[in-house]
């Protein structure tokens, strides 16, 4: 196995509405940044994959129709597709290309375009014999968790609105993001529109219009085009069990994320994650979600994710900062949503992350979430 | 910036599905309003929706085991925004509480609605018990609801 860096970013700005171009407008807006931000030419790309959520949109064989925007045409070109987890499972898949040795700069490139589809009746056509009549979407599964995980660990309603006002605060600092509230507060969130008990507006994410790519190369490419790459020190994503009732209290077990995580902290060496990580950047898509990752990645003990968000550790000026980007809370293309924490871990790592740059960041942490279980992570690290 | 111009389509679209051997059995059940999980031989762990094989084990399984129509109360939530429901794609209005019920009998849980929308009212522990439609189809909702036992 080869090792493989991240070399260039680039992401569109997320926004809930995004009419000013076409979905293989937006594919393309983000993989042309990304070149940019790489340096290379797109001729230069050996292969592409793409991640989305084809039925949000309606639009069957997004690779046909947005393979060219992200400059497949002759080249190798696929869709990876797990959920939530697809961007962060393309990232691996583009990385497993690249280790593997069978190409030296791949593309990888996620979108959404919400307002252009139906995300409603894309989560609707599950399956037929079970969970159409008794699923209640993404909102009410995180809100049947949570009233388990409140029990587990008597994390409470403030402590999950702390997490909705840092990744509003930090978005703020983010040009991209979708949802920036600079003057966001506890009481704000609390008083926020009652969604599904516990969860309120501001605790779950947005649904946005928006893209997001990397360019993942060889090592001999990596420090040819890059003076300081993100290399890919670990990798790994985790599949689970298909229906909700089949998961054990699955936000205070949440197995999978618990496994991929020590998978990559093993490979990258990291014994203690808290210490050996300068920043994170995971998949979450509601407040609660953020304080279970924190049990399950290791950052605190089982039940102390409340305490850790109150001492301030997550925060920007904290010991170890997650989400510096404002996160899935502050902007979610589903289907860029992971590729957006890999390419913000990575901006970190390779120190252009702007305003929201933590200073020095030298390993950092991604992770992706999909459909009750599914979870990837990987560390990323620049050598110094 | 030019007028925009809109193009319209719609389209109904029917899925026509097999149910598989597992949940056909089960459909059957409903018919009389008996629930049955299948069995790992290996782990013994009981699964609705009943599948033929066990994910975890990675075996078959042939084993049927009765499950009560009463249960625990893993999980609830009182949904407030209207959402479609997935059977007829019509928007349902709130509230609407939903539970996750481990079936006496069974080791997974039951994603199903809750009657009660109290949240004050609703606890993770309780005891609950399905009501069944009067019609029966041979679909889980069959079972209307649960409610709460004192």
């Amino acid at each position: 196995m080869r090792r493989a860096a991240i070399i260039g970013t680039g992401q569109t700005h997320h926004a809930s509405k995004r009419d000013d171009v076409s979905q293989p407008e937006l594919v393309r807006e983000a993989s042309a940044r990304a070149l940019l931000d790489a340096g290379i030419d797109a001729a230069a790309i050996n292969a592409v994959v793409i991640s989305s959520m084809e039925l949000f949109e309606g639009r069957a064989l997004p690779e046909l129709w947005l393979g060219e925007a992200a400059y497949a045409a002759g080249k190798p070109c696929m869709k990876v597709a797990t959920g939530g987890t697809s961007g962060t499972s393309a990232c691996i898949a583009g990385y497993h290309q690249v280790a593997s040795g069978m190409f030296d700069l791949v593309l990888v490139v996620g979108y959404e375009k919400h307002s252009e589809g139906n995300t409603q009746a894309g989560m609707a056509i599950v399956d037929p014999y079970w969970d159409r009549a008794v699923a209640s979407g993404a909102l009410g599964n995180f809100a049947l968790s949570i009233s388990q995980y409140m029990a587990d660990t008597g994390v409470t309603e403030e402590q999950a609105a702390r997490v909705a006002v840092k990744a509003r605060r930090n978005a703020a600092r983010n040009p991209y993001a979708h949802l920036q509230m600079a003057d966001i507060t506890v009481e704000k969130v609390l008083e926020s529109r009652m969604l599904a008990h516990p969860i309120h507006m501001l605790d779950m994410c947005p649904q946005s219009d928006g893209a997001c790519a990397i360019v993942i190369a060889a090592e001999k490419t990596a420090n040819k085009f890059c003076d300081r790459p993100a290399w890919i020190e670990g990798a790994a994503t985790r599949h689970q069990q298909p229906y909700i009732g089949d998961i054990e209290r699955r936000l205070t077990t949440m197995e999978t994320l618990r496994s991929a995580a020590k998978e990559v902290y093993a490979k990258a060496g990291i014994s203690d994650p808290r210490r050996d990580l300068d920043v994170a950047e995971i998949y979450e898509p509601v407040t609660y979600a953020e304080l279970a990752w924190y049990e399950a990645l290791g950052f605190c003990g089982q039940g102390d994710a409340g305490r850790l968000i109150e001492e301030g550790v997550t925060e920007m000026d904290g010991e170890l900062p997650v989400n510096p980007s404002g996160g899935v809370l502050s902007s979610n293309p589903v289907g860029a949503s992971g590729v957006i924490r890999v390419a913000e871990a990575a901006s970190q790592v390779l120190g252009r992350a702007g305003e929201h740059q933590v200073d020095g960041a030298t390993t950092a942490l991604a992770t992706g979430y999909g459909v009750y279980a599914w979870a990837d992570a990987l560390v990323l690290r620049a050598m110094s | 910036m030019t007028r925009p111009v809109i193009i319209s389509h719609e389209m109904d679209a029917t899925w026509r599905y097999a149910s598989g051997v597992a949940m056909e059995r089960f459909a059957n059940n409903l018919l009389e309003r008996r629930i049955e999980a299948m069995q790992c031989g290996e782990c013994k762990r009981r699964y609705l929706p009943p599948r033929p094989f066990c994910g975890n084990c990675r075996v078959p399984l042939t084993d049927w085991a009765p499950v009560a129509s009463e249960g625990v109360l893993e999980a609830w939530t009182v949904v407030y925004l209207p959402i479609v429901d997935n059977r007829t794609g019509i928007t349902r209005d709130g509230p609407y509480a939903m539970g996750l019920i481990r079936l006496d009998g069974a080791d997974t849980t039951l994603n199903h609605y809750v009657a009660e929308t109290d949240p004050a009212c609703l606890k993770v522990g309780q005891r609950v018990k399905a009501v069944w439609r009067e019609e029966l189809r041979g679909a889980i909702d069959d079972i209307l609801h649960f409610e709460v036992l004192e």
